[in-house]
């Protein structure tokens, strides 16, 4: 049997000490399969965003084990969640993150270059991102050139871009408005419908977390509610 | 990769050209001082090598006091005819000893004037000196007892009688009236920058009665005959004036008796020790140059820490991120380096039209420098660099 994707084993993350201790994880056990489209729910600082950070390998968990692919993940060093990052995770925030001044296709191209791809490839496959999230004809515009709308896209492109086993989305439409949310959300439903990317995304809207297959809630640090199958049939039209 | 990275840092760089600039300078003031100082070190350098070569090693200069930086030679007792005979008549492998009196003094020919040096001795100056003569005669015997007759340079020449042939006619030096009898081949400036051309050589004895008003000899310059060794030249005479002035054993000579070779090195310890005095500012210069870099620096990547999260976030390894600020430290020091270079060389080129010595420029020099304010960039770049890769993903991420 293939290992899940995402496995917590009694996942704790900590803050602080003794008195003042902030549990942010309260020992959660979480399994997430290879394609699914999970939502992740809960009010400001039930945890919700930690968890994130540390299926993104930008956080450690203070105990419990996180596995990926079935391979545990505690003695991993910077270095090692650094490659687990640039291998297999994609990331695409709330403030869309693109470098200043830095036209959409070198943004998109940034991950490649770590990488140590040569520059025609680079460009090849950072063009086809960017085909691929609808911003054909728009590669040379500079971030400040595009709209609220188009910056997400170029960030979902340049998370894409590396063909990751997983996209992690928080809150990616907190800074839209309900039209552009409605047609990034569709954008990011295509992407796990079409390539199968698993997709985490952390949101506080209920109609944006409607778009998932599944639907995880938070509250103090505690994985309260996992429920499967929400609203499927309005999703696919 | 590396190009990449070389491309973002250059990116960084241009972004904020004035800034980058006035980062640097401390730098640019560094590197222009070290460059213009051995550059113009050099070409002094390369003069007095030339002056010696010239010269030849087998002149010797006899003066009263001793000599040297920061000593005065007036106090001491000069020297006079006997001293000069003396030598002369006692001291073998000689072939030529001439007194000199130095003066300055204004000199008058067909309403034009000029100031010059007037240098009262004999013939044997011009052996000395390996002086030729282009036009005229040296002095005759009954003018080196004092009769009125001179020799005059080029510069002096041109600036009193145009291109014309001065022999023959008279000019006035002070006060004395005398025939022009002699014009010296030019001989350009000396090692030590003065115009050796502007000049008038008189019989001593003319020049101690009516410019010096004296009886006494400033200094004798001595020139052996080739395959005389100078060493042993030099200790007859300084035992010879030793029993003469009547030092007794144990005391310092009153004079010295000093070769080509001797002065240049006393010339060349002071320029030495300039050198290592401006070297000095110049360290301090880098220094500061360094600190600047690393300050800049360190404002950087706290202006850049969101973007820092951005790359690290999406698989920018720690040490792609330090490499990143290190090239652009680097980079910014060495454009610091290369344009002082540049700007030391063009102040060397200037300071040394003005001295008349050579331009000689030093290619190692050069490399050093170079290698210098990369180095200084790498060094003052590292640790601003080291706490960008260190940053904390998460929290550069939420940094405004």
């Amino acid at each position: 049997m293939q290992a899940p994707l995402i496995e917590f084993r009694q996942v704790s993350k900590f803050y602080g000490r003794g008195e003042a201790t902030i549990r942010a994880l309260d020992h959660v056990d979480l399994l997430i399969s290879q394609g699914e489209f999970v939502s992740i729910m809960g009010p400001s600082g039930s945890g919700k965003s930690t968890c994130m950070n540390v299926i993104g390998g930008l956080d450690v968990p203070s105990s419990g084990e996180y596995l990926f692919q079935g391979m545990p993940t505690s003695g991993f060093d910077r270095t090692q969640l650094t490659l687990l990052r640039r291998h297999m995770l994609g990331f695409v925030f709330q403030g869309f993150n693109l470098l200043a001044r830095t036209s959409a296709v070198e943004n998109v191209e940034l991950p490649l270059t770590y990488r140590g791809m040569d520059a025609r490839e680079r460009r090849t496959r950072a063009m086809a991102a960017l085909e691929q999230v609808g911003l054909k004809g728009r590669e040379n515009h500079t971030t400040q050139e595009l709209s609220g709308g188009q910056q997400q896209r170029v960030a979902i492109a340049r998370a894409i871009v590396t063909d990751p086993a997983v996209l992690l989305a928080d809150e990616p439409t907190g800074n839209l408005d309900t039209r552009t949310s409605t047609e990034i959300m569709h954008l990011i439903t295509r992407l796990n419908n079409e390539r199968g990317i698993t997709v985490i995304m952390v949101t506080h809207e209920e109609d944006i977390a409607a778009y998932g297959r599944r639907l995880l809630r938070f509250v103090d640090g505690r994985l309260t509610s996992d429920e499967v199958g929400r609203k499927e049939a309005e999703i696919v039209h | 990769m590396f190009i990449e990275t070389a491309k973002l840092a250059w990116r960084a760089i241009s972004r904020n050209i004035l800034r980058s600039f006035l980062t640097v300078l401390g730098v640019v003031i560094g590197v222009a001082a070290v460059i213009a100082m051995v550059t113009i070190g050099n070409g002094t350098t390369a003069q007095v090598k030339t002056e010696l070569q010239r010269l030849g090693t087998n002149t010797l200069f006899v003066r009263p006091g001793q000599w040297g930086p920061g000593r005065a030679s007036t106090e001491a007792k000069r020297f006079d005819d006997k001293d000069v005979e003396a030598i002369r008549d006692q001291v073998s492998g000689l072939r030529a000893v001439a007194p000199i009196n130095r003066g300055t003094a204004t000199v008058v020919a067909g309403g034009q004037n000029h100031s010059t040096s007037a240098i009262g001795t004999t013939n044997d100056y011009l052996i000395a000196q390996d002086w030729d003569l282009v036009s005229g005669r040296e002095f005759l015997p009954a003018e080196e007892r004092g009769q009125a007759a001179c020799i005059i340079g080029e510069t002096l020449r041109k600036e009193l009688f145009g291109s014309a042939d001065p022999v023959g006619e008279t000019i006035r030096v002070s006060n004395v009236s005398c025939p022009v009898v002699g014009l010296l081949a030019a001989k350009g400036q000396s090692g030590m920058g003065d115009d050796q051309d502007d000049t008038v050589l008189m019989p001593l004895k003319l020049h101690q009665r009516r410019i010096g008003g004296t009886t006494t000899i400033s200094s004798i310059i001595l020139s052996a005959h080739d395959g005389v060794s100078t060493s042993g030249v030099q200790s007859d005479v300084e035992s010879l004036l030793r029993e003469r002035r009547r030092i007794g054993i144990g005391r310092e000579d009153d004079f010295s008796v000093n070769d080509m070779s001797q002065i240049a090195s006393t010339m060349t310890g002071t320029t030495m020790l300039l050198t290592g005095l401006l070297g000095a500012v110049a360290a301090v210069s880098l220094l500061v140059g360094g600190i600047g870099i690393m300050n800049i620096m360190l404002v950087s990547v706290t202006e850049r820490t969101r973007e820092i999260g951005i790359r690290l976030a999406i698989g920018a390894l720690e040490n792609q991120v330090l490499m990143q600020f290190l090239v652009e430290a680097v980079m910014l020091s060495i454009f610091g380096g290369v344009t002082g270079i540049l700007m030391g060389l063009l102040l060397a080129y200037g300071v040394v039209s003005v001295l008349g010595v050579p331009f000689v420029t030093s290619p190692s020099i050069i490399f050093v420098a170079f290698a210098f304010s990369a180095a200084i960039g790498m060094i003052f770049g590292y640790f601003p660099a080291r706490r960008a890769a260190q940053l904390n993903p998460i929290e550069a991420l939420r940094h405004e």
